[in-house]
């Protein structure tokens, strides 16, 4: 038990106390070790862990393939990929000028070559999906149920159409114009009266002609309905607000959760 | 008008597939046959471009590189043209380029060689230098303020850093005059400012995927972080500043279509729903 | 080896994008060769850029390297196995030795025994490590960019300077304010502690529409950034699709679109 589970907190309680005191002492060996050292050594295991990922990896796909479970077929991509990268990474450099090290890097070598035309598109092909994805969850599942999701909805199009070049394209007028017809429809709505929603919407329109007539129907005027401007105020002030009171919470909750692991109480890490 | 509400009630079920297929025509077409729409620079993206140009002679610049194939496109025209910005403004600035991902380190050095070797024919060691990737995330950032020599002890290639001519005088953060940081998530920009350009008030700006622009937006308000381009409108943004036109200029026309098309499925989407419940309540009232 | 690499980056891209009609075979030999080659890649990054310089590099350094001593035979002895990962005369890497790295040796060996199960529980050691490290550094990062920062910066002037009351584009009274009022108000929502009844919810509801829009606003970047993924792909393979890669993209996507569509009519075949 001890070995087990007394140690591991032991370990952290020490290295987290010693790492939250390396900003406040300024001792010169202690800082030292705190700064450098002790940093090089999370660098070190942290590549330990990935080592230790890809080994479970092998050890896994490896056992499918032995016992013919479901897809095990598919396994042996999986393995004879890793034995490439493997290969690539330690036995054959491809370029005899660069030396083993900076072979991982450097030009004309397998590794790099695999990095190029393996690696590269799968990873950036996996995350390009998403564009799917997001556009069909969009169109199936993004409704305006309710006042907030209006907002959120109105702030994500603003957002969307105003960043774009298309989107200094559209008038402001075309905007107060599309906010009259929404406007009729909410009238619509509250007094279910056709008589009141055209009369509002004709106001509305006559209104909003007139305005234009007389400013001579500037693309970016009214500066508050030309959606560049309109987005640019709505990111960076009531987003930010939002943003700012999220990172916040973020921010104490993270502190105090880093708290309970170095003083012992939060223990997720050894499994309970 | 029935035939219309009937379309659209039956488009709200078509196959996601199609819808699949319509996305990627709308963003395939406008890559063929681009419009070349006209770019705005807003003000985010103005604020970095000031403050590079506003940068004293042989300023000493700090570039990490935090992205990698997958967000290649959103951050790598903005690294390309921060290169591009400060090797052309002839003043005589060092860049000194680290990644705190691995991926980081292949995209700089493509940067590198696109803009300083090929563009400037610039000397490696005496213009830039490549001091290269570090695993560690906020343990490297810390070791680059505190002692960065022990940190990189070689460079990328492997030469010793002492051997450097352009290392002279860098031992920690401070040593820098402007941090930029292109980041596609943690470890990034977040990490920099935390623990580099917050505790040592040496100026950043940072460009970034357009997920991430809003968890950066309190920092970029609150002055720790001196403008932010932000995902690829922001790297076309620059590319319009600084008259160079690259990959994200050219994603922008399909970037403006596509987005217009998602907007138009958001409305279809909602009218076919507010049609069914109008039906449906009519029904439960009858 | 470039045109080979084209045409394996394609039919790599092609394969994961055919996930979009349905799961095939394509799709699953990619996703698995994927899964190994970037645990391969990642195992031999991580190995010559942390491991064989910073670690190997500091217990070995050639500086100190001796043939009589005691250390350096065992140095030796790994040089006859892995010449590439051992050079003779030491690891040049401008580092010194230092014996102290023996521990994240220890810790890292540990990790690796840990895949063997009786031994499992060893890993914990090098976790906790990096658990208590990783919580020291966030505890305070945390809590002065993201928390004591950004309260200072709410602290802002709403009367009394020479700013307009309200800009657009620029700092103003009411901009300042709704900053304000939004960062409190979001902060209050997340205030759980009391119950949001009477007047409280009423301010924890502004809070909640500056959240929405704050929401709508991601959501309207998430938009942004994944149809930029897929534009980078696409432009990728728009570049393979020319003369100089053999019209690597076309011929590709026939032969899936051939492949898949004959499997489609032989399974509607089947079901009929």
């Amino acid at each position: 038990m001890l070995w087990k589970r007394q140690i591991p907190i032991i370990i952290v309680s020490l290295i987290g106390f010693a790492t939250l005191l390396g900003w406040f002492i300024d001792q010169p060996t202690f800082k030292s070790f705190v700064d450098d050292d002790a940093t090089q050594w999370f660098d070190i295991l942290a590549a330990f862990a990935i080592f230790l990922g890809g080994l479970n990896l092998l050890k896994l796909q490896t056992q499918k393939v032995l016992t013919k479970q479901k897809g095990w077929q598919y396994s042996i991509f999986a393995i004879a990929g890793l034995l490439f990268a493997i290969v690539a990474g330690f036995f054959i450099k491809g370029n005899p000028d660069v030396a083993w090290g900076t072979h991982v890097t450097a030009k004309g070598t397998l590794f790099k070559w695999m990095f190029n035309y393996m690696v590269s598109p799968m990873q950036a092909t996996m995350f390009a999906l998403l564009a799917f994805y997001v556009a069909s969850a969009s169109y199936r599942a993004f409704r305006i149920r309710n006042f907030e999701a209006t907002l959120l909805l109105s702030s994500g199009i603003i957002i969307m159409i105003g960043r774009v070049p298309l989107g200094s394209y559209i008038s402001s007028w075309f905007i107060l114009y599309l906010l009259v017809l929404i406007g009729g429809i909410v009238v619509n709505s509250f007094f279910k009266n056709k008589q009141y929603t055209a009369i509002f919407v004709c106001v509305g329109i006559i209104l909003v002609t007139s305005a234009g007539s007389m400013m001579g129907w500037p693309l970016d005027q009214p500066a508050v309905f030309y959606l560049p401007y309109l987005q640019e105020w709505i990111y960076r002030y009531p987003n930010s607000a939002g943003s700012r009171s999220i990172m916040i919470g973020i921010g104490l909750g993270i502190f105090g959760t880093s708290i309970r692991y170095i003083l012992g109480i939060e223990r997720s890490y050894i499994g309970e | 008008m029935n035939y219309l509400i009937e379309l659209i009630l039956k488009m709200a079920k078509v196959d996601r597939r199609w819808i699949f297929l319509t996305i990627g025509l709308v963003v395939l077409i406008p890559l063929l046959y681009p419009l070349a729409l006209p770019i705005r620079p807003g003000k985010d993206s103005q604020q970095v471009y000031d403050f590079v140009e506003a940068l004293e002679d042989s300023s000493k610049v700090l570039l990490s590189c935090e992205y990698g194939p997958s967000t290649k496109p959103e951050i790598h025209p903005m690294v390309t043209s921060l290169l591009h910005h400060l090797f052309s403004l002839k003043k005589g600035h060092k860049v000194y380029v680290v990644c705190l991902w691995p991926d980081g380190q292949f995209m700089a050095e493509e940067a590198l060689d696109e803009v300083a070797v090929e563009r400037f024919g610039l000397t490696y060691g005496e213009d830039y230098v490549m001091l290269g990737f570090r695993p560690g995330a906020e343990a490297v950032v810390k070791g680059i303020v505190s002692d960065l020599r022990k940190l990189y002890t070689i460079d990328a290639k492997g030469t010793k850093i002492e051997d450097i001519p352009m290392m002279e005088g860098i031992n920690r953060f401070e040593d820098f005059d402007f941090l930029f940081s292109g980041s596609a998530g943690y470890p990034g920009t977040t990490e920099w400012v935390q623990f580099a350009a917050d505790p040592t008030d040496v100026p950043m700006s940072t460009g970034t995927t357009s997920i991430q622009v809003n968890e950066m937006m309190p920092y970029v308000l609150g002055g720790q972080i001196k403008g932010i381009l932000a995902g690829m409108p922001g790297a076309a943004e620059y590319e319009e500043l600084i008259g160079v036109k690259g990959i994200a200029t050219s994603g922008m026309d399909a970037q403006s279509i596509a987005h217009f098309v998602i907007v138009l499925f958001i409305v279809l989407g909602n009218l076919g729903y507010f049609i069914e419940r109008k039906r449906s309540k009519r029904h439960q009232g009858s | 080896m470039d045109i080979i690499g084209a045409w394996i980056a394609v039919f790599l891209t092609l394969a994961i994008f055919s996930f979009l009609y349905k799961d095939n075979p394509f799709y699953k030999i990619a996703e698995h060769l994927f899964v190994g080659v970037s645990a391969g890649y990642w195992m031999s990054f991580n190995f010559w850029t942390q491991i064989q310089p910073n670690l190997l590099g500091r217990l070995w350094p050639s500086k100190h390297y001796s043939d009589s001593s005691l250390w350096y035979s065992i140095y030796d002895m790994f040089g006859y196995v892995a010449s590439s990962i051992f050079p003779s005369g030491g690891i040049d890497k401008g580092h010194d030795m230092h014996l102290i790295y023996l521990f994240p040796l220890l810790l890292g060996a540990m990790m690796l025994i840990s895949l063997y199960k009786p031994f499992s529980w060893m890993a914990r050691w090098g976790i906790a490590y990096t658990v208590g490290m990783a919580a020291g550094l966030r505890a305070y990062g945390v809590l002065n960019s993201n928390v004591i920062g950004q309260v200072k910066n709410t602290i802002i002037p709403i009367v009394g300077t020479d700013l307009p009351f309200f800009s657009l584009t620029g700092d103003s009274y009411f901009n300042n304010f709704v900053i304000l009022i939004g960062t409190v108000t979001g902060l209050l929502y997340f205030y759980f502690s009391k119950e949001q009844t009477g007047h409280f919810s009423k301010v924890t509801k502004v809070g909640i529409y500056f959240l929405m829009i704050s929401f709508g606003a991601s959501f309207g970047f998430a938009v942004m950034g994944r149809i930029s993924l897929l534009i980078g792909r696409l432009l990728d393979l728009i570049k393979y699709s020319g003369s100089e890669f053999h019209h690597a993209s076309i011929w590709v996507l026939m032969a899936m679109v051939l492949l898949l569509g004959y499997s489609a009519y032989q399974e509607k075949e089947n079901n009929g």
